[in-house]
């Protein structure tokens, strides 16, 4: 049986596998992980999934393991044939030389290359194949995922960071479905299937992260509540797939001076506790951090509330210096939001 | 019907005043419960032990659950059931468990984990840092953290890195104001009211009074299994130099 890999020809940025995360292992301290933007991941694996048939649209390749790329800047060549899609970040991708189509599904004969520049919005690109992708042939999940994670790297569990020559395998074609065999490259069609349409889902202009609040919140006072509400932040440079870190926009505003969680409230959290994605920690300098796919086990900062998981999939998109600022949701509405975001993937 | 569904919403909202613990909608699939803020044995042991009647009991609902000093999160499949089924379901869990005398107090206390330690004898790590702001010489320091027995209160940070508390008083320190981006496999830690091991080479803040040889973890047919478990008692053995060598030999022969 022939090997059949993408090889990394070039890379001049950050690239990981990712799949929907180490979720049941944080009890052991392992990060959940994951891909950091679901939509574009699960658009991606739902276009090969709706490519492979309408016959067979099956359930599996949803969590299929894919190429995370951070700000494009690389380049694989194709050793066998496979049905990719690409999608997120807008790289302007070309097979040998080619311009395709973002948001496709495409077919890569052995011996294409495929290439990514840097896109000029967006962060997060997914590059999927049929049947997921592994670091090593035969490789196993780790503890029920592929996802890398940068801090559990030194620890050798799910394979080493990509580098240039890397080696990304995935199931020959055959394997997969046999109608692949023949096809040339080409765009695919996709007549009937529900393409995605990223324009509606992520944000233009200043993202509004949608928080669910927390008891220290509610303790705070009306004026400091207000505060938080009426704060524009902006996104720093330091924010990376463990959490972003938020500046505030505005900070000469006399009302400023204050902080938004008073000493007595600080002084309320002295304990480290579990935390989950999405939880707006407030340290000191104040300058809130939301915690994001790759985020560690255990917090002990003060915690004002949790963004809903379909506005950290628009977040997590966001660059440096991109403006957010929030408002309150409560829990039905968020679970709402996220049971019809997973319904258009299943 | 009705009225046995309006019965046991009574039911629930009774028992919720009574807990011991106050539940939180943290996220779409988390709940945070938080107990008093306190490092308490007993209250840690109610914890745990609602941790694995929860995974054992509704393997199906629950995705994971992680404990701490004076905190569970649940996470659960919100796809099967919805937030105030879940929490019904905790709450008579954990009600006719305490009933039963599930949830006491079963603390095997023979059950030790020693932990070999070179302490920082050569000045390379705090020790020594350490013995000054606590105004006490370096083996006062190595004597007092070695002559208590701590207690597994959570693990986290990176995998195997264990919570052990509490530090005596007077070793009690702030985390270090800038923290370190390498720190070794196997340093022997404090901060606050805690002391750890670092399981592998990772950043940290803490003041490093010495390294282990121990591995803090084994890895074995995707199981992972921490040297150390929640709930369990450790005590620091302070080991020479050539015992710690020795250690590391032995390993790899």
């Amino acid at each position: 049986m022939t090997t059949n890999y993408l090889e990394v020809v070039a890379i001049n940025s950050h690239a990981s596998i990712q799949d929907l995360g180490r979720v049941h292992s944080q009890h052991l301290g392992f990060s959940a992980s994951g891909a950091a933007d679901e939509y574009a991941f699960l658009s991606a694996n739902k276009l090969i999934a709706e490519h492979r048939h309408s016959l067979n649209p099956k359930k599996s390749q949803l969590n299929c393991a894919a190429i995370e790329i951070t700000l494009g800047q690389i380049s694989f060549q194709a050793h066998g044939d496979c049905l990719i899609a690409i999608t997120g970040a807008d790289c302007q991708a070309k097979i040998n030389n080619l311009a395709v189509s973002n948001w496709q599904c495409l077919q890569l004969n052995a011996g294409d290359i495929i290439e990514f520049t840097m896109p000029k919005a967006g962060l997060h690109s997914y590059l999927a194949i049929a049947g997921g992708v592994q670091l090593q042939e035969n490789q196993q999940p780790w503890l029920g995922s592929f996802s890398q994670t940068t801090n559990e790297v030194a620890l050798g569990f799910s394979g080493k960071p990509l580098t240039k020559a890397s080696k990304v395998y995935f199931k020959p074609a055959a394997f997969i479905t046999s109608e692949l065999t023949n096809a040339a490259t080409s765009v695919i069609p996709n007549s009937q299937m529900s393409k995605p349409i990223p324009q509606q889902f992520y944000a233009t202009q200043t993202l509004t992260l949608r928080f669910i609040a927390s008891p220290l919140f509610l303790k705070m006072t009306a004026a400091m509540q207000k505060q938080w509400l009426s704060s524009s932040y902006s996104i720093s440079a330091d924010s990376n797939r463990m959490g972003y870190r938020l500046h505030l926009q505005n900070p000469d505003n006399t009302s400023t001076n204050k902080p938004i969680l008073s000493g007595v409230l600080r002084a309320s959290c002295r304990l480290s506790k579990p935390v989950c994605y999405g939880m707006i920690q407030l340290p000191a300098n104040e300058e809130p951090i939301i915690l994001m796919k790759e985020r560690q086990t255990m917090g002990g900062y003060p915690v004002l509330g949790t963004v809903m998981t379909t506005d950290l999939f628009r977040l997590s998109q966001m660059r440096p210096g991109a403006k957010v600022n929030f408002s309150i949701i409560n829990v039905q509405q968020a679970q709402q939001q996220l049971r019809a975001f997973y319904q258009r993937f299943s | 019907m009705l009225d046995t569904a309006i019965d046991t919403m009574a039911n629930i909202e009774s028992k919720l005043s009574q807990l011991p613990f106050s539940i939180e909608i943290v996220a779409e699939n988390a709940l945070l419960l938080n107990w008093p803020q306190e490092i308490a044995i007993a209250q840690h042991n109610q914890i745990i032990a609602l941790q694995i009647l929860l995974n054992k009991q509704l393997p199906n609902l629950i995705i994971d659950a992680i404990a701490s000093y004076h905190s569970l999160m649940i996470y659960y499949d919100f796809n099967i059931v919805n937030t105030e089924q879940i929490i019904r379901q905790i709450v008579e869990l954990f009600s006719t468990n305490t009933q039963h005398g599930n949830l006491e107090n079963k603390q095997n206390s023979t059950d030790i984990i020693e932990i070999p330690v070179y302490y920082d004898h050569e000045h390379i790590w705090d020790l020594y840092s350490v013995a000054k702001q606590c105004q006490m010489t370096a083996n006062e320091v190595i004597k007092l953290h070695s002559s208590t027995t701590y207690r597994s209160y959570a693990l986290g940070f990176t995998p195997g890195f264990c919570y052990l508390a509490s530090l005596p008083k007077a070793l009690q320190l702030a985390r270090k104001s800038s923290p370190r981006t390498k720190v070794p496999k196997g340093a022997v830690a404090i901060a606050e009211q805690q002391t750890a091991i670092y399981p592998n080479e990772s950043p940290g803040g803490w003041h490093i009074i010495g390294q282990t040889p121990l591995p803090m973890y084994q890895a074995l047919s995707n199981k992972f299994t921490p040297t150390i478990a929640i709930g369990q008692s450790v005590r620091f053995n302070a080991i020479s130099k050539a015992e710690f060598l020795a250690f590391n030999e032995g390993k790899t022969q």
